[in-house]
C-alpha cells in the first residue's frame, strides 16, 4: 500500500519548490505580459539561490524516495549546486541582451527554470523512466529556447536541427532502455545492478542496449559522433540561449552518464570503457582540429566544447574515483570558463549590433584592455596553461588516466590540447596585435561584465581554492560509489 | 495458427505503412500512412494483452497526434519544405548500414536471454487478467507507485503547451476585439453628455 | 520465463514482436537520415521509432507478465505527444521565415 509517508517526498524538497515557483512565475509572467519579464528573470535567479538553500540541507543525507525512482546523496547535491550556480548566471547574463535582441519575453526565463529542474531530476534519477522523463523535461524548453527568435530564421533553423536531433537520441535512448528492461526484468538502477552481478558474460542484448543508451546520452554531451548539432545550433541560436546550452545541460548530462556508468552498469565497466574511449579520443581531436578553421566565435566556442567534453570524458573512461573526481572538477571548471567567454561575447556589439566574427575583436586591447584582459585570462585558462584554473582540470583527468593505465588516452589527450592551445592563441594575438578598424561599443551590461571579469578572477586564483573543493568532491564521489 | 495469422496480417501491414511513411512524396499520404501503422500498432498490442495502450494509441496517437499534423500539413503547404538536398545520394551507403544494423539487432534477438532472476525483479507483476482487467491494474499503479513521473510528465506537457504558445502566438496590433469586462465597466457618465440646448442658441 | 530461442513460423513468440521492433526502428531512423525533402516527414520518423520503443517496451511487459513495460510505454506516449507539439510549433516558425526569405536559403548554415 502507497501512503503519503511512504513516498518519502522529502528528498525532492528542492525539486518540487522550484517546480512550484515555475508555475507561480508562469501566472505572474501571464499576468504582467512581457513588461515582467527583468522582475521574472529576478525571481527566476531567486529561486534558483533558495533551491540551492534548500539541497544543502540534503548535502550529508543518503536516501531514496518515490519507492526508489529518485535518489538523493552529496554526489547529486554538489552537482545540483553547480547545474543551480550556471543556470543563474546564464538568466543573468541574458537579462540586457534579451532585452537588446527584442527577446525579452517573461516566458524565457520560465522555461530556463523547468530546464533546470530537468537537470536537477536528471542528476538524482534512480530509474530509467524517471531518467528519459527528466532528460525529456530538461531538452523540451532548449527546443523552444533555440528557436525563441523567431522572426530570425538561422534562430529558427536552429531549433529544427536541435530538435530533430534531440527526438533522434532520445529514439535511441529509449530503444537501449527497452532492451536493458528486457534483459533484467526491471528499470530501477539498483536493480539492474544487481541483475548484472549474477551473471558472469555479459550477454549481446545487454551490452547492445547499453550502446543504445550511451549513444543517446552522447547526443546531449555533445561528443563525437554525435557532436554534429553543436556548431549549427551553438551558432543560430541567440547568443545568451547559447551561453545557457554551453554552461548547463552538459554538467547534468554529465553527471547522468556517471550515475548510469558507474551506478547501473557498474558491474560490466570493460564493456562501456571501450565506447568512451573512443568517444573521448574522437571528441578531443576533433574539438582541437575542426575549430582551427572557424572565423565565428560562437562555431569555435562549440567545437571547443566538443574538445573539452572529450577531456572530461577520458576521466570517466577511467572509471575510478580519481576519474569521476577529475570529471566533476573539470565540469565545474569548464562551466565557469565558458560564462566567462560567453559574457564577452554577450558584450559583443557594435553599432547596436551584435557581431560574432573573432575578427571583431581586433585590436581590443587598445581600446578595451580590461575586456582583452579578461578574456586572454580565461582562454589561457580553457588552453590549460598553469597556474590557472583549466590546467588543473586537465591534469587531474590526464593524470586518473594515467594510473587506470589509459596511457594512449591520456597522450591523446595531451596532443590535442597543444593543438587546442593554438586557436585560443590566436585569438590572443588578434585582440592584442592587429589593429581595430570598427571599435566595439561599449555595453552597461553589468551582469555580463561582473561575469566577466568575476570569472576571470577565478580562474586567476583558483588554485588557492582547488584543495577544499577537490575534498568536497571527493567526498561525494565516495557517497556515489558507496550506494 | 489463427492467433499466427492475425500477428503476420497486423505485422505486414504496419511495416508497409511505415515503408510508405518514410518514402511517400506527398506528405498528406505521409501522414495517413502513419496513421494506417499505429491502428495495426494497435492491434497487435490487443494481441499483447494490452488493451489500455492500444486504446491510447489510436485515441490519443491517431485522434490527437496525428489530426495535429495533419493540420500542419495542410495549412502550410509543407510539400515545399526541403532542408537540404543531396542527402539522397547517400541512399546506398545508409541501406547497406541500416541492414547490417537490422541484421545484428536480429541476431541479438534470436539469442535473447533474460537475466537470471528476471521474473524476482519484477517490479509490478500483472495480475491475472481473469481477475484485474488491464485497465484496472495501470489505474491501480499510476497513480500510486508512480506519482513521481506522473507529475514530470504533467510538467512535461506544461512545457510543451508554453513551448507551443511562445512560438506561435503572435498578437497583431491594431486588431479591435470585445473586451466584455470593458463593456461592462463602460457608465452612462462616461459615455454620454447631456446637455440643455437653449432654442437658438446651439451647442458651445 | 524461458528464453525463446527456438522460432517456429506459426508460433508467435517475443523474438517476432521484437523484430518487428527492430525494422521498424530502422524505417524510423532511415526517415530521417535519407528524407531531407519534407521535414515534416522527419517528424513522423521520429514517431515511427518511438512507436518501435512502445513495441518493445510492450513486449518484454507482455511475456515478462510485468507491468513496468506498460507505464514506460505510457509515458513514452505522452512524451511523444509533447514532443510532437513542440516540434510542430518549431517547424512552423521555421516555415515562416522560409516563406518570407526565400532566397539562398537552402544553405545557410554549413555542415
Amino acid at each position: 500500500m502507497v501512503t503519503f509517508e511512504s513516498l518519502n517526498f522529502s528528498p525532492a524538497i528542492p525539486e518540487i519548490f522550484l517546480a512550484v515557483m515555475g508555475m507561480i512565475l508562469l501566472i505572474f509572467g501571464v499576468f504582467r505580459g512581457d513588461k515582467g519579464f527583468r522582475l521574472v528573470c529576478w525571481f527566476t535567479v531567486f529561486s534558483f539561490a533558495l533551491a540551492a538553500v534548500l539541497l544543502l540541507h540534503l548535502a550529508d543525507i543518503s536516501s531514496l524516495a518515490f519507492g526508489g525512482m529518485f535518489v538523493t546523496e552529496s554526489f547529486a547535491v554538489v552537482m545540483k549546486v553547480i547545474v543551480l550556480t550556471g543556470a543563474s548566471i546564464a538568466v543573468l547574463m541574458s537579462m540586457q541582451y534579451a532585452q537588446r535582441e527584442k527577446i525579452a519575453r517573461f516566458e524565457y526565463p520560465v522555461l530556463m527554470l523547468f530546464s533546470t529542474l530537468g537537470m536537477m531530476l536528471m542528476l538524482s534519477a534512480n530509474d530509467l523512466m524517471a531518467l528519459y522523463l527528466a532528460i525529456e523535461l530538461q531538452s523540451l524548453p532548449l527546443y523552444v529556447l533555440a528557436a525563441l527568435n523567431r522572426d530570425n530564421l538561422k534562430s529558427s533553423e536552429a531549433g529544427v536541427k536541435y530538435f530533430t536531433l534531440g527526438a533522434l537520441s532520445s529514439g535511441l535512448l529509449l530503444y537501449g532502455c527497452s532492451m536493458v528492461y528486457g534483459f533484467s526484468g526491471t528499470t530501477n538502477f539498483n536493480d539492474i545492478a544487481i541483475a548484472l552481478s549474477a551473471m558472469e558474460t555479459p550477454s549481446a542484448g545487454l551490452v547492445t542496449g547499453l550502446v543504445f543508451i550511451l549513444a543517446g546520452l552522447a547526443f546531449k554531451v555533445s561528443a563525437v559522433p554525435f557532436h554534429m548539432w553543436t556548431p549549427d545550433v551553438y551558432e543560430g541560436a541567440p547568443s545568451s540561449v547559447t551561453a545557457f546550452f554551453a554552461m548547463v545541460p552538459k554538467v547534468a548530462a554529465m553527471g547522468l552518464l556517471v550515475r548510469v556508468t558507474m551506478g547501473a552498469f557498474g558491474g560490466i565497466a570493460e564493456q562501456w570503457q571501450q565506447v568512451l574511449w573512443l568517444m573521448a579520443a574522437a571528441s578531443a581531436l576533433l574539438g582541437a582540429f575542426a575549430a582551427l578553421r572557424q572565423t565565428n566565435i560562437k562555431r569555435l566556442m562549440a567545437y571547443s566544447s566538443i574538445g573539452h567534453m572529450g577531456y572530461a570524458l577520458i576521466g570517466l573512461t577511467a572509471a575510478s574515483i580519481d576519474g569521476v573526481r577529475g570529471l566533476m572538477l573539470y565540469m565545474t571548471i569548464y562551466m565557469f570558463m565558458s560564462a566567462g567567454v560567453f559574457a564577452v561575447i554577450l558584450l559583443m556589439v557594435r553599432k547596436g549590433q551584435q557581431v560574432e566574427e573573432i575578427d571583431d575583436l581586433a585590436g581590443l586591447a587598445k581600446y578595451n584592455p580590461v575586456m582583452a584582459v579578461c578574456l586572454a585570462v580565461l582562454l589561457f585558462s580553457m588552453a590549460g596553461i598553469p597556474p590557472l584554473a583549466g590546467f588543473f582540470g586537465k591534469l587531474f583527468v590526464f593524470q586518473a588516466a594515467i594510473s587506470g593505465g589509459f596511457y594512449w588516452l591520456a597522450i591523446i589527450g595531451v596532443l590535442s590540447s597543444v593543438v587546442a592551445a593554438y586557436y585560443y592563441l590566436r585569438i590572443i594575438r588578434i585582440m592584442y596585435f592587429d589593429t581595430a578598424e570598427n571599435e566595439l561599443d561599449r555595453v552597461e551590461d553589468t551582469p555580463s561584465l561582473f561575469m566577466m571579469r568575476g570569472t576571470a578572477f577565478l580562474a586567476v586564483i583558483f588554485a588557492l581554492i582547488i584543495w577544499p573543493l577537490f575534498h568536497v568532491l571527493h567526498e561525494a564521489v565516495e557517497r556515489l560509489l558507496a550506494i | 495458427m489463427v492467433e499466427a495469422l492475425i500477428f503476420y496480417m497486423f505485422a505486414f501491414v504496419l511495416i508497409a505503412s511505415a515503408v510508405m511513411v518514410v518514402v511517400s512524396r506527398n506528405p498528406v499520404h505521409s501522414v495517413l500512412f502513419l496513421v494506417m501503422a499505429f491502428f495495426n500498432t494497435a492491434g497487435l498490442f490487443v494481441l499483447l494483452g494490452a488493451e489500455f495502450i492500444a486504446m491510447m494509441l489510436v485515441i490519443v496517437y491517431v485522434g490527437a497526434v496525428a489530426v495535429l499534423f495533419l493540420f500542419v500539413v495542410m495549412m502550410l503547404e509543407i510539400g515545399k519544405v526541403s532542408m537540404k538536398e543531396g542527402m539522397v545520394t547517400y541512399l546506398p551507403v545508409g541501406l547497406f548500414v541500416g541492414l547490417v544494423l537490422l541484421a545484428e539487432l536480429v541476431f541479438v534477438y534470436l539469442g535473447w536471454e533474460m537475466a537470471e532472476g528476471a521474473a524476482d525483479r519484477r517490479l509490478f507483476p500483472t495480475p491475472d487478467a481473469s481477475e484485474v482487467a488491464n485497465t484496472h491494474a495501470l489505474g491501480q499503479i499510476i497513480y500510486t507507485h508512480n506519482v513521481y513521473l506522473f507529475q514530470i510528465s504533467g510538467l512535461i506537457l506544461l512545457v510543451a503547451m508554453i513551448g507551443a504558445i511562445v512560438l506561435s502566438l503572435r498578437t497583431r496590433p491594431g486588431v479591435r476585439k470585445q473586451d466584455i469586462a470593458d463593456q461592462l465597466d463602460r457608465r452612462r457618465e462616461d459615455a454620454v453628455e447631456l446637455h440643455k440646448v437653449e432654442s437658438g442658441a446651439g451647442i458651445k | 520465463m524461458e528464453a525463446m530461442t527456438e522460432i517456429g513460423v506459426f508460433e508467435i513468440g517475443m523474438t517476432h514482436y521484437l523484430v518487428l521492433g527492430a525494422m521498424l526502428f530502422m524505417l524510423g531512423v532511415f526517415g530521417i537520415f535519407l528524407n531531407r525533402r519534407n521535414i515534416i516527414v522527419i517528424l513522423m520518423s521520429v514517431e515511427l521509432m518511438l512507436l518501435a520503443v512502445t513495441i518493445n517496451m510492450v513486449t518484454f511487459s507482455a511475456f515478462l507478465q510485468d507491468l513496468t513495460g506498460q507505464i514506460f510505454a505510457l509515458f513514452i506516449l505522452t512524451v511523444a505527444a509533447a514532443e510532437a507539439a513542440i516540434g510542430l510549433a518549431i517547424l512552423m516558425v521555421f516555415f515562416r521565415n522560409r516563406g518570407i526569405i526565400s532566397v539562398d536559403v537552402v544553405n545557410r548554415m554549413k555542415g
